[in-house]
């Protein structure tokens, strides 16, 4: 392969599709709406509380309005509003100066009974939250600094793998949500780029430039190098989208300081997404190519690509299995095979070890597989370039693998 | 040595005989016409000589030998179908196609330049190609063609959807590359450019070569073919003749093979108030060699399906 052509080709198809406005759309796109989305749920989480003070009415004598919950340093805690009865109470919610009211009964302490009285609309969550925070307080009040806090808190469990080499901490969400991030990566990424591998190969076959090319180079470069092209876009893609998310951590963070409170940095788990993501993205482009290849225009690639899609996404449909039950031998052929690797992999990681056995024969499959996929890909495009008009059947596909075209 | 030589060449598609046992030689510094109707095979000869498909028999050299990647980089070939990213600007995709042949980019955008003058494209460097019109596409494709400055072009059809300017121009300039020893193998309907043009040629029919020379050589072997004949009188139903043709007051008429122009003369003058102003024994345009060809070979074809 003259290293040239292959570079080449490479540059151009990475040029050619990043200044497309569906890139640019699909790209900019997801992050802006991860952005949008975060801060409408920033904005809602802040105006939950309401504006409204929450009352109470304490028939158990055990509220004082001067005991409050532990708070983070500028937090501020629902406004609460002690009434001597019920009546009372009910006229100022009418009057709408509260949003609702508590009724603690006189036997509170020994059944726990207590009524939640609210107009038109339910109290929020948060505002339930403080005010349950706010009992607690007073209920604990007499019990060491010590217990308070713990009994707030509650219990900080770290789970750990028998062998040590994995663990999490039970209140750092973001331990599961990083790989089930980097799974709908990978499929944002599969359904994105195959439809520009699958563009490029038939746009060619329509506009004629493929008989110019291959008087050019071999079809080995120009699939090579497209492929390369393509994973390189995947790649940019990955920047925007990983520089987006440290981004959001970055702003969650200084809005939530417990978020990363006992995260990991979870660098096995970077390595072998790395070390699958680019074989598994070429065994996509290269399976796309052969698509693109073998019909005779775009519409009907894009029939047969759902298929091939699908076949990458496919654990996306077993994901309550493998959350159940991550290393039950359907999962394990799912880590296995090919085209299911990546997502299954990431999915499990999330709840279980992935044997290192079974990384290693899932890597060389897909490795294996990626190369097979962009050779043959390669041998279909030759034949299957010239004959406009004509979809390539099965015999012909064979042929051409056979060399004999 | 030749510069192309494709010798005893097979090439089926199914049960499709495209090509069947075709040979010629293609010399250094000649135009060589590749002629034949529509359907004929030259296409997929030209695909064969460029390596786009394999023959199933048969031989092809090109620059004395196997046409690998090296060899590739000094052929420009324009398919008759042009292909061009439509959706890019044309100065971009006139040097990605350069240096795919081995040319550097700095090297191409140099040339470009005077390329573009020479069309007259200069203002349309960085608009898009679906932008520009056909003729300003179908010069770009000649740009395409020649930017890395091939040793062999392979053209097909250069002349369609040019308006006579540019057909002007680009024979200048085919003219000129033969004049720098470059070798051209052209192929198109337009036999009055092919006779302006090409030193030689080879006329296929139904994948077979029917006619293979030098142009002047064959005109001559069909020169008791054809007459020309001035006057009044019924010039069209003559006996043995296989097309007659009306231009500008002269009759143009093409003979069956082996018909006697002095057998017409006769036929003629037998003809009631017939009067004749000229008559003459006239060399055939390559037009008139090729329908003779073309049709004595179909003429042939449907005797043998009728026996």
């Amino acid at each position: 392969m003259r290293g040239h052509n292959f570079w080449l080709v490479a540059k151009h198809e990475y040029a050619k599709i990043v200044k497309t406005k569906s890139f640019l759309l699909g790209t900019l796109g997801v992050p802006a709406l991860i952005v949008v989305v975060t801060a409408v749920s920033v904005i809602v989480a802040l105006g939950q509380r309401g504006v409204l003070p929450v009352g109470y009415v304490d028939h158990a004598g055990i509220l004082d309005a001067t005991v409050l919950p532990p708070r983070e340093e500028g937090e501020e805690l629902v406004a609460l509003r002690a009434f001597s009865d019920e009546a009372l109470a009910q006229a100022a919610l009418e009057a709408e100066e509260i949003q609702a009211f508590y009724v603690l009964s006189k036997d509170y302490v020994q059944t726990g009974q207590m009524k939640l009285v609210y107009g038109q609309k339910r109290p929020s969550e948060v505002a339930r939250e403080d005010f349950v925070a706010f009992l607690r307080a007073n209920l604990l009040a007499q019990q060491s600094p010590a217990i308070q806090k713990r009994v707030q808190e509650g219990p900080w469990v770290t789970i750990r793998s028998a062998d040590g080499s994995r663990e999490f901490d039970s209140e750092n969400i973001l331990s599961f949500v990083v790989p089930y991030a980097a799974a709908f990566f990978f499929f944002f990424a599969v359904m994105n780029s195959g439809g520009y591998m699958l563009q490029a190969i038939t746009d060619e076959k329509e506009n004629r430039t493929v008989e110019i090319l291959a008087t050019s180079l071999r079809p080995l470069e120009l699939i090579g190098g497209k492929a390369l092209g393509l994973m390189s876009v995947g790649l940019t893609q990955l920047a925007i989208w990983t520089a987006t998310g440290l981004l959001a951590l970055v702003v969650a963070t200084s809005m939530f300081p417990d978020l990363l409170n006992g995260f990991n940095i979870p660098w096995s788990f970077i390595g072998v997404t790395m070390l699958f993501f680019l074989p598994a993205y070429a065994l996509m482009a290269g399976m796309m190519t052969a698509v693109g290849s073998a019909v005779t225009d775009h519409r009907q690639g894009q029939q047969i690509s759902g298929i091939f899609n699908l076949l990458f996404t496919f654990p996306f449909f077993f994901i309550v299995l493998i959350m159940a039950k991550p290393n039950s031998p359907l999962v394990v052929a799912l880590t296995l095979f090919p085209t299911t690797a990546f997502i299954t992999i990431t999915l499990r990681w999330a709840m279980a070890i992935v044997p290192l056995w079974q990384l290693l024969v899932s890597w060389v499959l897909v490795v294996s597989t990626a190369v097979f996929s962009v050779w043959v890909a390669a041998r279909i495009f030759r034949i299957g370039m010239l004959r406009y008009g004509q979809r390539l059947s099965f015999k012909h596909i064979l042929t051409s693998l056979q060399g004999k075209e | 040595m030749a510069t192309v030589t494709v010798l005893n060449v097979n090439k089926s598609f199914g049960d499709v005989k495209a090509v069947r046992d075709v040979s010629f030689e293609v010399h250094p510094g000649e135009i060589f016409g590749l002629l034949g109707p529509n359907g004929a095979g030259k296409t997929t000869t030209i695909r064969m000589m460029l390596d786009i498909f394999r023959p199933d028999k048969g031989t092809i050299s090109v620059f004395g030998g196997k046409l690998d990647e090296a060899k590739k980089s000094r052929i420009g070939y324009m398919p008759e179908e042009r292909g061009l990213y439509k959706d890019l600007k044309l100065e971009p995709t006139l040097v990605y196609f350069a240096t795919l042949k081995g040319i550097s980019e700095a090297t191409a955008r140099e040339r470009l330049q005077s390329w573009l003058e020479r069309f007259d494209l200069q203002d349309y460097a960085q608009k898009k190609i679906q932008d520009l019109s056909k003729g300003m596409q179908q010069k770009a494709q000649i740009i395409a063609t020649l930017l890395h400055d091939p040793d062999l072009l392979v053209v097909d059809e250069p002349f369609s959807g040019l308006d006579p300017v540019n057909t002007r121009l680009v024979k200048e300039i085919i003219e000129d590359l033969r004049e720098q020893g470059k070798t051209i193998i052209m192929s198109t309907h337009q036999m009055y450019q092919v006779e302006a043009l090409c030193n030689r040629i080879v006329l296929i029919n139904r994948g077979r070569t029917v006619l293979y020379g030098e142009v002047d050589v064959i005109k001559r072997d069909f020169a008791g073919n054809a007459l020309a004949i001035e006057g009044h009188g019924d010039f069209v139903n003559l006996p043995g003749v296989l097309e007659t043709r009306h231009h500008n007051g002269t009759w143009n008429l093409t003979l069956e093979p082996g018909t006697d122009s002095q057998d017409v003369l006769r036929a003629i003058m037998r003809q009631d108030g017939v009067k004749l102003e000229r008559f003459e024994i006239a060399e055939p345009s390559l037009e008139d060699v090729f329908v003779t060809v073309v049709q004595r070979e179909e003429g042939e074809r449907g005797d043998n399906a009728r026996s």
